[in-house]
């Protein structure tokens, strides 16, 4: 048999070489003495010195030149080295602490700088190109992920402690777990109403064939305008029902807050959703359609287990674009006040409070993977033929 | 003779255009007779000592609305598009996986969180919403142009090279012009995105056409944000019809 010879893997090399560049060159943390004095930076050799500087480009250098001759072997040591990497940061980060803050003051905190974002997002690209190379499959991408998510638990829990965005995080903790369960709430509430609305919107434009254009005329029209003048423009009719209607007022419907956000959030939920049903059940092959009917099937059994099933793939796909949309629309709906981690992120850029900008942007990024994740494993795992 | 053929063209690109250019003239019309609707506003705020923003004119609000989101979307469009042709010549090959899979993971990454993490590491101003849009803008079109490109018929670049056309007239002449509608779609998805985005621009010291809508928010004055929202609209529609047409005529 003969040796697997494969060509130079160029993009883990010039992707280390970067991260090369970035640790060398770039601030690495920041240190400020309370939350209002902004921080004076720190380059990784002002942390650890020359030596332990070098000492850090080792593994990048080891990762670029294994992959430059990339045998499955090789890949499979560059995955590990990964890993290992970004388990290794959040120590990097706890010996940055013991040598940059005193420990006498209480307010002191680390803040995170551009080479350490830099970096962390350079490994992870490694980590995709690795999982495609190797031809992991998505699971196994997501467990990658499970010794690093661990590594970077432990250092919060205990030695990270002066670490900026914890401080934000510790000082509203209780503001933290209601404005993620708010966030989750209003999207699963718009969601769900758009699931039920669209559905049945598309199955009467499939019944109507003049409700069909004027339907997706509306629904495009509304999908054009932006989202914050949406918002904006739903207030007035808002306030004006709940200064009105004695019953609206009394479920809590006011011209700021949830209600404009929901019904601004369902409207931009429609149109992917009403799409994707619609054009996912004129898309079933019309032959299995009749050789279904040809079968004895009645036309209620041939849309319950004929056609339903076969569109359900992309009806999901559907589900996909909306609650990703939605939780992204839902951090702009913060701005009328409707709260969620919206909140964080448009109080600190009032504030000029960066990390409280984190806390709330970093959960809502995370949010939107894990939907994505979640969503498209059971399009795929629905798909007709079962897991590819 | 010609004076007839250009009535003729005129009114031709007049049917074909008309709905943009409805929406322009709207949008012109609120942006510079915003003043003249005091009446209507009076009566939708009728408690407010003010019921016009006058902090900058509407126009000039518009023109640096315009501005942001144009100079983000041509850079997008210039990057991703260059982007999309490199990763799929020869050389470029070894970086499509991870291209392909970034811009459909990037798609995940809702606008507002972009915007938040440029701050951080930019500062307040007009610098952090532009590159947040150009780096959100980005991944409709190199989607969209990886698609158009890689989904031409192996066939057609075959045949065109047999005809003695070099690679780079393959490129202009075959590869590019075929993929020109799904490059434009995804021009179209990034630009709408981004003047709904430039809004958003007003909360990090940016002024544009989101000042009066904040303003508005936060002083509870609801005809500041209609008056902010209205122009945002109107701008969006004139942007969504109008490559819209022109999709149409490319097809």
């Amino acid at each position: 048999m003969r040796r697997e010879v494969l060509r130079p893997n160029r993009v883990l090399p010039l992707l280390m070489l970067v991260a090369l560049a970035a640790w060398l060159g770039l601030e690495a943390v920041s240190v400020a003495p309370n939350r209002i004095v902004p921080g004076s930076g720190f380059r990784a050799h002002e942390v650890v010195g020359w030596t332990g500087a070098l000492a850090g480009c080792l593994p990048l250098l080891a990762v670029a030149a294994l992959a430059w001759r990339p045998t499955t072997g090789r890949l499979r040591l560059v995955l590990a080295l990964a890993v290992l990497l970004l388990m290794a940061m959040p120590a990097w980060l706890g010996l940055a602490v013991t040598r940059l803050v005193d420990p006498a003051q209480p307010q002191a905190r680390l803040g995170l700088g551009g080479a350490f974002w830099v970096l962390l997002f350079l490994l992870l690209l490694a980590l995709i190109e690795l999982r495609a190379r190797l031809r992991l499959p998505r699971l196994a991408g997501w467990g990658l992920l499970v010794p690093v998510l661990l590594a970077w638990w432990l250092a919060l829990a205990s030695w990270l402690e002066p670490l900026a965005l914890l401080q934000e995080y510790r000082g509203r903790s209780d503001q933290f777990a209601a404005a993620v369960g708010y966030h989750l709430g209003l999207v699963g509430a718009a969601v769900g109403a758009s699931l039920v609305i669209g559905v049945a919107l598309a199955l009467l434009m499939r019944r109507h064939a003049g409700l069909q254009k004027a339907g997706f005329g509306v629904l495009n029209f509304l999908q054009t305008i932006p989202s914050l003048a949406l918002f904006g423009l739903l207030l007035a009719p808002l306030a004006w029902l709940a200064a009105n209607v004695g019953w609206l007022a009394a479920l809590g419907v006011r011209g700021i807050g949830w209600a404009p956000a929901f019904l601004a959030l369902v409207g931009y939920s429609l149109l992917p959703m009403v799409r994707n049903t619609f054009v996912a059940l004129e898309g079933v092959d019309p032959a299995v359609i009749e050789s279904a009917r040809g079968m004895g099937m009645s036309p209620r059994q041939v849309f319950l287990q004929v056609r339903l099933p076969l569109a359900l793939p992309v009806m999901l796909e559907g589900l996909r674009i909306t609650t990703v949309q939605a939780i992204g629309l839902t951090a702009v709906a913060a701005l009328i006040g409707a709260g969620g981690l919206g909140g964080f992120i448009f109080q600190g850029l009032g504030q000029a409070a960066m990390d409280l900008v984190l806390l709330g942007a970093l959960p809502i990024l995370v949010m939107a993977l894990v939907a994505d994740a979640l969503l498209g494993a059971l399009t795929e795992r629905l798909h007709p033929g079962g897991t590819r | 003779m010609s004076e007839r053929a250009l009535a003729f063209g005129l009114a031709a690109a007049l049917r074909h255009w008309w709905l943009p250019l409805v929406w322009l003239g709207l949008l012109l019309l609120a942006s510079l007779g915003m003043a003249e609707l005091e009446a209507g506003f009076r009566w939708l705020e009728p408690d407010s000592r003010e019921v016009i923003y006058r902090r900058t004119d509407f126009l000039t609000l518009l023109g640096r609305h315009l501005l942001v989101v144009g100079v983000a979307s041509l850079l997008a469009g210039l990057a991703g598009v260059g982007a999309a042709v490199l990763v799929t010549r020869p050389f470029g090959r070894d970086f499509l996986p991870l291209v392909a899979q970034l811009a459909s993971m990037g798609q995940t990454f809702p606008p507002v969180a972009v915007l938040a993490l440029a701050v951080p590491v930019l500062g307040f101003g007009t610098l952090p919403i532009i590159v947040a849009l150009v780096l959100y803008g980005l991944l409709p079109i190199v989607r969209n142009s990886l698609a158009g490109l890689q989904g031409i018929d192996p066939a057609v670049q075959e045949a065109a090279r047999g005809m003695g056309m070099s690679k780079g007239q393959v490129l202009r002449q075959v590869e590019l012009p075929l993929a020109a509608p799904v490059i434009l779609a995804g021009v179209r998805t990034s630009v709408t995105i981004n003047i709904a985005t430039a809004a958003l621009g007003a909360t990090v010291g940016a002024s544009n056409l989101g000042d009066p809508i904040i303003s508005g928010i936060v002083n509870g004055n609801t005809a500041y944000i209609v008056q902010g929202a209205l122009p945002i609209g109107l701008l969006a529609l004139t942007a969504d019809s109008a490559f819209e047409r022109l999709l149409r005529h490319l097809r």
